[in-house]
């Protein structure tokens, strides 16, 4: 089936999008209800009086059927109402939009940096298949792939700010307070997403680059005396581009979610670090909110990747 | 390193890292628990070429049973995913229509979420400790496999010789055991050891985080996490365990790196990394 038109195909893939948001929505709320024992008394612990277990037990709605509960949480998701945070008595919508900021400028740093790092090393390796800057190039990607990234982070606070005091270790400071102090404090943590990620676009856009360099078009290219670089910019580049733009997606997609371990090492206030003090508090009403707000935030950025190449591409809309 | 050379390295690095774990209890080590207070902080010296950590405990004897943890971890998701993704995949495959629908469709919804975050919220309902994780790591990886195998499956059940086999009369069960099965083999032998190679991350970042193996276990993620303490007086309490979690990882790697070129000499990169 070929669709022709681009907005066609944006609108199907955003279609599908529905229910697998609905699906995530039913996943994460039936792990929560899992949890063994009574929820409000396993979230209020030690400090479970009779009183406060039937408040929250009232407050989460816990006496209802289940999905009567679900049909709750979700229209109040609707509306954007993520429900009540009973420890902090904050609404969980607020705490997340107080924390995205921090989570947003972290993504959008590292992505500069893993693409400022990634594509030249993806281009040295791919230019000349098994020449010296080939070899290099994989041999770096592979151990960078191989670099848990939390360690290198660990291993940048060793060097760069314990012992070279260059750059601070850890904590946040607002952009609207001081965007040097910011800056500064972003630094590391950016760096030490952004080298990870660069070893994996790195390693697939050399992939990438390989791939096209041989098809015809480039070689006739070549037999009618283009020069290298015109090669390289003008057939090579756009062609490889979808697999690396589509990896950028991904990587993008996972330090919006998943960047929890360098949140958490850096000690920056984001919606990872958010997320693992609600699982360490077994704060359930937030970590379920939470959990799908980031999943969502992963599958959107996703589905945005796969409609932005369907659209450069007409081949990818017909699949 | 040479086209043969990159993969029997990674086999040698994940075989020797296997047996020394096997064999921890038994090698001349010292043990990994005991804690002894005038040793404690000792730089690396020539009987203990990793230091000793906060509690005197010597980090040589701790990183290699921790790979008991760390490489049981990685065996048993991948090996539990691959037995549960893998038959789904070739239903999914073979079937087609409906059928793959109902089976890849609530697989897809696993696969929305990003891998660490589902692990971790998989842990908040589990509990801690290392069967619980290889558990949680095996639901994450199981839609990945059943992927993998149901794209191999699709691509080979159109083959002539699939065809051929066919009209000779093959009943089905012939077909998918001497025919499509085998050739889905490989790229689920690549993703296996990817994932082998994830699941050390994994279980070294959750544990890290306290939400994957509990101590007094030696895990690589716990000893990074107790080091981060001791970052100036005793650097080595952060550097080795660090060193040991990318060395397992890179042998994995370089294992499927190896296997992708045997099954496929044209392309560079392609079994699906989940970040």
């Amino acid at each position: 089936m070929a669709t022709s038109s681009p907005w066609l195909y944006a609108a199907r893939r955003l279609a599908l999008a529905v229910p697998l948001l609905l699906g995530m929505s039913v996943l994460v709320f039936g792990l929560m209800r899992l949890v063994p024992g009574d929820p409000a008394v396993v979230i209020l612990g030690y400090k479970a009086t009779p009183d406060g277990v039937r408040a929250l037990r009232e407050a989460w709605h816990l006496d209802e059927p289940l999905p009567r509960q679900y049909l709750r949480w979700i229209g109040g998701l609707a509306r954007g109402d993520f429900g009540l945070d009973f420890r902090q008595n904050e609404p969980i919508g607020q705490m997340i939009r107080d924390r995205l900021p921090v989570t947003i400028e972290l993504t959008l740093l590292a992505t500069a940096g893993t693409v400022l790092i990634g594509i030249p090393l993806g281009l040295a390796g791919g230019a000349r298949r098994r020449g010296v800057a080939d070899r290099a190039t994989s041999a770096l990607g592979l151990i960078g792939v191989s670099i848990p990234d939390f360690w290198l982070g660990i291993m940048l606070i060793l060097g760069l700010s314990l012992f070279a005091g260059l750059l601070p270790s850890g904590g946040f400071v607002p952009l609207v307070e001081s965007p040097r102090e910011n800056l500064l404090h972003l630094l590391l943590p950016a760096l030490t997403l952004a080298i990870s990620r660069a070893a994996v676009l790195g390693r697939l856009s050399r992939a990438a680059v390989l791939d096209v360099a041989q098809r015809g078009f480039v070689q006739f290219a070549r037999a009618k005396g283009l020069g290298e670089g015109a090669i390289l910019f003008r057939h090579i580049l756009p062609n490889a581009a979808i697999p690396i733009v589509t990896i950028l997606g991904l990587q993008v997609g996972y330090m919006l979610g998943g960047a929890i371990v360098v949140e958490m090492l850096f000690t920056l206030p984001g919606v990872g670090h958010m997320t693992l003090d609600a699982v360490l508090e077994r704060n359930y009403p937030v970590v379920q909110s939470t959990v799908l707000a980031i999943g969502a935030m992963f599958m959107l950025v996703n589905l945005v990747t796969d409609i932005l190449y369907g659209v450069i591409d007409p081949r990818v809309r017909g699949r | 390193m040479s086209r043969a050379g990159a993969p029997l390295a990674g086999i040698a690095i994940v075989l020797a890292l296997a047996l020394a774990a096997v064999l921890a209890p038994h090698l001349p080590l010292g043990s990994p628990t005991d804690i002894s207070k005038d040793l404690a902080l000792h730089a690396p010296a020539v009987g203990e070429p990793f230091g000793r950590d906060d509690l005197g405990r010597s980090l040589l004897s701790r990183v290699i049973h921790a790979y008991r943890v760390s490489l049981g971890v990685a065996v048993t998701s991948a090996l539990l995913a691959a037995l549960i993704g893998g038959p789904l995949g070739v239903i999914a495959g073979y079937a087609e229509g409906w059928f793959d629908q109902l089976i890849m469709r609530p697989l897809d919804i696993l696969m929305a979420f990003p891998a660490v975050l589902l692990a971790i919220a998989l842990m908040s309902v589990f509990g801690t400790g290392a069967v619980l994780l290889s558990i949680a790591l095996a639901v994450v990886y199981t839609p990945v496999m059943a992927r993998v195998t149901r794209a191999a499956v699709l691509a080979t059940k159109v083959e002539v010789y699939v065809d051929g086999a066919r009209a000779l009369g093959a009943t089905v069960p012939r077909l998918l055991a001497s025919h499509i099965v085998p050739n889905a083999a490989t790229p689920m032998l690549v993703q296996i050891s990817v994932l082998m190679a994830i699941s050390v991350l994994i279980e070294a970042a959750l544990s890290f985080l306290g939400v994957g193996v509990r101590p007094p276990t030696p895990s690589l993620g716990l000893m990074l996490a107790d080091g981060r303490g001791f970052m100036l007086q005793a650097p080595w309490m952060v550097i080795f365990p660090g060193l040991g979690i990318m060395l397992a990882v890179l042998g994995f790697n370089l294992v499927a790196d190896g296997l992708r070129d045997w099954f496929d000499p044209q392309a560079g990169v392609g079994a699906s990394r989940r970040g």
